[in-house]
This record gives C-alpha cells, sequence and structure tokens, in this order.
C-alpha cells in the first residue's frame, strides 16, 4: 500500500497523528534538528540531514523516573511512576537509525532481561523511516554502507517514506504499517508512477555510497582482542581525546545508564540516567579503585565493546555508521578512522 | 601573514629538530584528521610522527589543554596561537606547568575557522588577539595593522539585560545541556581532579541533564574560572548543543579587567587575580 502527501502539506498529517497519540518527529533548534514530542503541527519539520541526538531517546530517555519515595515510610507507599502509553509516531527516522532499535532490543528485550519501559514504548510506537534525499551530498563522517545500511533501506520502520520531488511517498512494510496508513485519511492514494518511483529509489539508495570499507566481525573482534594490551596502540588513538560524553549521548547504539537517587528532605525519585564509559567516574568502583583512569583505556573499552565484545555475546556490530559519534566530536575522533588502524595495527 | 602551507612546514622544521637534539620528548601540535577539514589535536613522539602534522585554518584547537596530561618535569614543545599561549602563561602561573620544561612554538594567524560551522572564529567567541603573547620561536610573520574588534563589544546586548532577564536567559540557555562535559574538557584551565561535579562525597548536584543540577554545574564552572578564563572560545565550540557560554566568560573577565587592571594569561610575572592581593585593588565589591 503506497499513499502520498504533498510536503507543504506535511503539518496536516502531523495534526491527524497528534490526534491519535504522541508524534516524535524532527524539530529545527538553534544548533540543529531534534526528534521532540510535537505541540504544535507546525514544528516539524523534514529538512534535515540528520538529528543531533539519535532517535534512541523515544524509547530510552536521558532520564527516566522509576519510583518516588519517602525515606522511613514502608514499600508499600512508594509510588512507582506511569508509563504514558498512548500509541505513539516516531516521524523521518533514517534508515541507519531504524536499524539502531534493533541492536537496541537485544539489551532491553532479547537478552533475558526485558524491560518494561522500552518494550512498552517500542510496542506503542509506529516507526516512520525515512529515506536520506539521494540528491544531497553524503556527510563525511557517515560509514553506514560498511555497516551493511543502505540509505534507502525500508527494512525495520513501520511504513517507510521517500521524497519525490514535493511530495513525500509513504509505503507500509509491516502489518503494523498497514493498518496504521488507511486510517490517515489526508493521505491520497499513490499511483502506479509513484510505486515505480519508491521501488527504483530504494534501489538507488544502494549506489549513493558512504565511507566504505570491507568489515569481517570474526577478524575484527579477534583483531581487538589481539591488541588489547598494545597500549601504544590505544595511547596513540586517543592522544586527543577529551574523554567528554558526547560520542555515547549522540550513539544511537550506547545503552549504559546509571540509578540515581535524587533525595531532599525526605523525599525521593530513583531515576535511570544515561551514563558514559568516557567519563572518568563511570568505572570508579566503591573501594575508590578505579580501573580505567586512563583515557586510552576509556577510549579503548568504546571502541572494543562496539566492535568486538558485542559480536563475541550477541553476534552484531553495536554501530550502525551513522556518523553522529565523529560530527559531534569536539577534537574531530573518528570511529572508522580508528577500526581501519586497528586493523592494520 | 604568512600562509598556512608555510606555517605548516616551519612547525614540522622545528618539531624535528627539536626531537631529534632531544630538547623535548613530545610535541603537542595539530594531525591529520579524517578529512582535510577535520584534523585533530596531535602528540608526536617520534621524529616519524612529525609527517602527520598539519596546519590549516581549522586548527582552532587549544593544545594547552593537553599539557596537564603530562607528568611533572616531562620536556614538551608545545604549537600555539594567541589565545593559546595565554592559558599557557596562565598554567605557569598556577604552577601547573613549568617555564623551563616548555618550547612554546608560536603561531601569528588570523581567520581561523570552526570546522563545525565553517565560522571565522573572530573576537565574538574569542579574546581576538592575532599574535602570540609569549613564545621561544615564532613559525611566521606577527600579524599586525589587522584592526580587531573589542573581546568585549559582544556583551553590549547581554548587558542591556537586567538581573531578571540574565537569570531567565541563562536558564534557558543551561536548560538545554546534556551534560556531556565537553566543555570543561575543552577547556584549558578545567583541570581540577576530581572535579566537584563527579564527587559523590558530598554529591554537589544531580546527574540527570535538567535543573538545577545544569545550572549548579555551569554557575560553579563559571566562576572557577573568575579571573583564569584566557578567552579562547574552545567550551563554545565543543558545546554540542550551543550554549554561548563564551557570554559568562566574557562578562566575568570585563569585571575582573575593570577591578583589577588584569588580564587573564598576560604574563608570567602575574599572580592569578583572585589569589592575590595588592592594597590599590578595588573595593568595587563591598560597597
Amino acid at each position: 500500500m503506497l499513499k502520498k502527501i504533498a510536503i507543504e502539506k506535511i503539518s496536516q498529517l502531523a495534526a491527524v497523528l497528534m490526534e491519535k497519540g504522541t508524534l516524535l518527529a524532527p524539530v529545527k533548534e538553534v544548533s540543529g534538528h531534534n526528534f521532540a514530542e510535537i505541540k504544535d503541527p507546525k514544528q516539524v519539520d523534514l529538512d534535515f540531514y540528520n538529528t543531533i541526538m539519535s532517535p534512541k531517546g523515544a524509547f530510552f530517555p536521558h532520564k527516566e523516573d522509576f519510583v518516588k519515595y519517602k525515606i522511613g515510610k514502608p514499600l508499600s507507599e512508594v509510588e512507582p511512576a506511569v508509563l504514558n502509553l498512548k500509541p505513539a509516531f516516531l516521524f523521518g527516522v533514517r534508515p541507519c537509525d531504524v536499524k539502531s532499535f534493533e541492536i537496541m532490543d537485544i539489551h532491553f528485550d532479547a537478552a533475558g532481561i526485558i524491560d518494561p519501559y522500552w518494550r512498552f514504548r517500542r510496542e506503542a510506537t509506529t516507526i516512520f523511516g525515512y529515506a536520506y534525499d539521494l540528491s544531497q551530498p553524503v556527510d563525511s563522517a557517515d560509514f553506514y554502507n560498511t555497516l551493511g545500511i543502505y540509505a534507502a533501506d525500508p527494512e525495520g520502520s513501520d511504513i517507510f517514506m521517500v521524497k519525490k520531488d514535493k511530495e513525500l511517498l509513504l509505503k507500509a512494510i509491516t502489518k503494523k504499517g498497514e493498518n496504521l496508513l488507511p486510517e490517515l485519511t489526508v493521505l491520497k492514494d499513490g499511483i502506479t508512477a509513484d510505486e515505480k518511483y519508491f521501488t527504483e529509489y530504494v534501489n538507488k539508495g544502494k549506489e549513493y555510497k558512504t565511507r566504505f570499507m570491507t568489515l569481517d566481525q570474526e577478524v575484527v573482534a579477534k583483531k581487538l582482542e589481539d591488541i588489547f594490551d598494545n597500549t601504544d596502540f590505544w595511547t596513540k588513538m586517543s592522544a586527543a581525546c577529551l574523554s567528554c560524553g558526547i560520542c555515547t549521548f549522540v550513539c544511537p547504539t550506547c545503552y549504559c545508564f546509571d540509578i540515581c537517587d535524587d533525595t531532599l528532605f525526605g523525599k525521593g525519585t530513583r531515576r535511570r540516567v544515561w551514563d558514559a564509559c568516557m567519563f572518568t567516574d563511570f568505572t570508579l568502583e566503591a573501594s575508590g579503585h578505579n580501573p580505567r583512569t586512563q583515557v586510552y583505556q576509556r577510549l579503548r573499552q568504546k571502541i572494543c565493546h562496539k566492535y568486538s565484545y558485542h559480536i563475541r555475546k550477541y553476534g552484531v556490530i553495536s554501530c550502525v555508521g551513522c556518523g553522529r559519534c565523529t560530527r559531534h566530536c569536539p577534537v574531530n575522533i573518528d570511529i572508522y578512522s580508528i577500526v581501519e588502524a586497528a586493523l592494520k595495527a | 601573514m604568512t600562509d598556512f602551507k608555510k606555517i605548516e612546514e616551519n612547525l614540522k622544521t622545528e618539531s624535528r629538530r627539536l626531537l631529534k637534539e632531544g630538547l623535548v620528548t613530545v610535541v603537542l601540535a595539530y594531525g591529520k584528521g579524517f578529512d582535510e577539514n577535520h584534523p585533530m589535536p596531535y602528540a608526536a613522539k617520534t621524529i616519524a610522527d612529525v609527517d602527520s602534522i598539519v596546519f590549516n585554518e581549522y586548527c582552532n584547537y587549544n593544545m594547552a589543554r593537553y599539557l596537564v596530561r603530562y607528568p611533572q618535569g616531562t620536556k614538551i614543545a608545545i604549537a600555539v596561537k594567541a589565545a593559546d599561549s595565554r592559558a599557557v602563561i596562565q598554567l605557569i602561573q598556577e604552577e601547573k606547568v613549568k617555564r623551563e620544561n616548555l618550547v612554546i612554538l608560536g603561531i601569528p594567524v588570523q581567520g581561523m575557522k570552526n570546522p563545525k560551522t565553517g565560522e571565522v572564529i573572530d573576537s565574538k567567541t574569542t579574546c581576538g588577539m592575532y599574535n602570540p603573547v609569549l613564545y621561544d620561536i615564532l613559525l611566521g610573520e606577527e600579524v599586525h595593522g589587522v584592526k580587531s574588534a573589542s573581546p568585549y563589544d559582544v556583551l553590549a546586548e547581554y548587558e542591556k539585560m537586567d538581573k531578571d532577564a540574565r537569570w531567565e536567559f541563562w536558564k534557558g540557555q543551561l536548560d538545554k545541556c546534556i551534560r556531556c562535559y565537553a566543555c570543561r574538557k575543552a577547556c584549558p584551565m578545567c583541570y581540577c581532579d576530581p572535579c566537584f561535579i563527579d564527587q559523590s562525597k558530598p554529591k554537589w548536584a544531580d546527574k540527570e541533564p535538567q535543573s538545577p543540577g545544569n545550572m549548579m554545574y555551569h554557575l560553579t564552572r563559571f566562576h572557577h574560572l573568575a579571573g583564569r578564563c584566557i578567552d579562547c572560545g574552545e567550551c563554545s565550540r565543543a558545546c554540542p548543543v550551543d550554549i554561548p557560554l563564551y557570554l559568562f566568560h566574557k562578562k566575568v573577565a570585563k569585571e575582573c579587567e575593570e577591578m583589577f587592571n588584569q588580564q587573564a594569561g598576560m604574563s608570567i610575572e602575574d599572580k592569578p587575580v583572585l589569589v592575590d592581593f595588592r592594597v590599590e585593588d578595588s573595593d568595587k565589591i563591598l560597597e
């Protein structure tokens, strides 16, 4: 099923989705675009390359309250946070980011421990994937081709969207998408030519080249294990690293968090907050010992986790090549170059 | 001004010589990044490493940030532009590095660009100087006769705001903060170990990216830098959400200059204003 709408009428589609539930879509902010809950349909802006922050926050917010409590009161008086389970629509997600949800599902759903917050949000959400604009140049930081992802891959989206001149074509990919699409009455039916355009666009996406290297999972996992002790290599790779948290916060597949108690005058909230392996206190133990005091140890952990341990444990690389970590690094550290150098080390 | 290619050549020649003669064990300069527009801070430790040194208009990093990473006593050569040299001076004043352990390679330059936005970096976000204040070897001709706006001009709008408006302004700006701490990590003067915000006993602020934790972090950091910020603008360039941190630092720097008649990092003979006492110091703050 294929539908379409003029891009200038996108706010009408937004309004329909807002009536049905919560709409999360790209919004232009001072420093660039980010996904945000839409309050005014006019806010939705599809004129973006990719967002600064990844869309992981839609399912795994930067901060998530679990319970409110009072010190000295029995456990029965604890108030668990109530999840807003209205249907949600995550609109305009790039194909590489769509892929990241699958990787994150491993940790929050499939690896034996079910995180209800992640799962419920995932179940309630319909994902509108959005192909990169193939007429625009690719950003030099991107390398999703290396991870086997292409600029117009519909896989993983419930509904996939491509731009056709001044129109947006929407095609249902999953059952969820097929159920929703006919309900969006502002959309017009696509014609045969649109179908053809859509299929061709998806194929053309394969020709839209990002940086590419042949990456054999087994080889890279083994290589990183072998050079774990090569301190010279890691020191060199991390010479510029400031050890800030930007790369992990913008990353769609970084999932580390900290559980914090925020207590004042006997009343408190227990919540989960994103944490980053690049922070000094990330590995600080209660004894005062810290196994990763050096910057090179922390950068090594980040690279090895994504490109070695994750393969060994779950069979996939924990990276989708979206290029955010490289693009937003204040000192231009490039994970792609580090992996490339590691393979040659 | 000497062109970028020539400066790069001089930088390489001097680095090779210093390493070869054993005068230094490391040269802090700029190296190749993933493409030409994205060079990186770089530490050359061997003569072969020097081949990867580059210098172009995107080499805006303040290498003084990396000085405190090396054990005291390490002989270091450091490439500095104008503001960066002030950071080196400030670090010498604060006894984090010793003058005799440094070979300062001065780069007089104008028209540096922010690799993220392509914007020219000028007195809006930095001190707007072109020539290094302190150096041992100059890698190009000093820039003279180019007019530069006062680094405090950008404050005009900000100073029009009253106290309440300023509070609202900063509340709005600091609400954007995602607490990645890139600002403090990019700052050459932020070397506390541990930083107060990382402490858990006492815990000064919560970890989540919202007020009042964001306020606590930034306002404390702002004031820790009073009289010490040398206005290189690295914090603002590092910020992924574009918080104009430079505004606060410039405002405090301006007040320090008015009260104590001293700019941070201008002479190794000075003491940081807030650890120094002079009878003639301003009493304005007590009035």
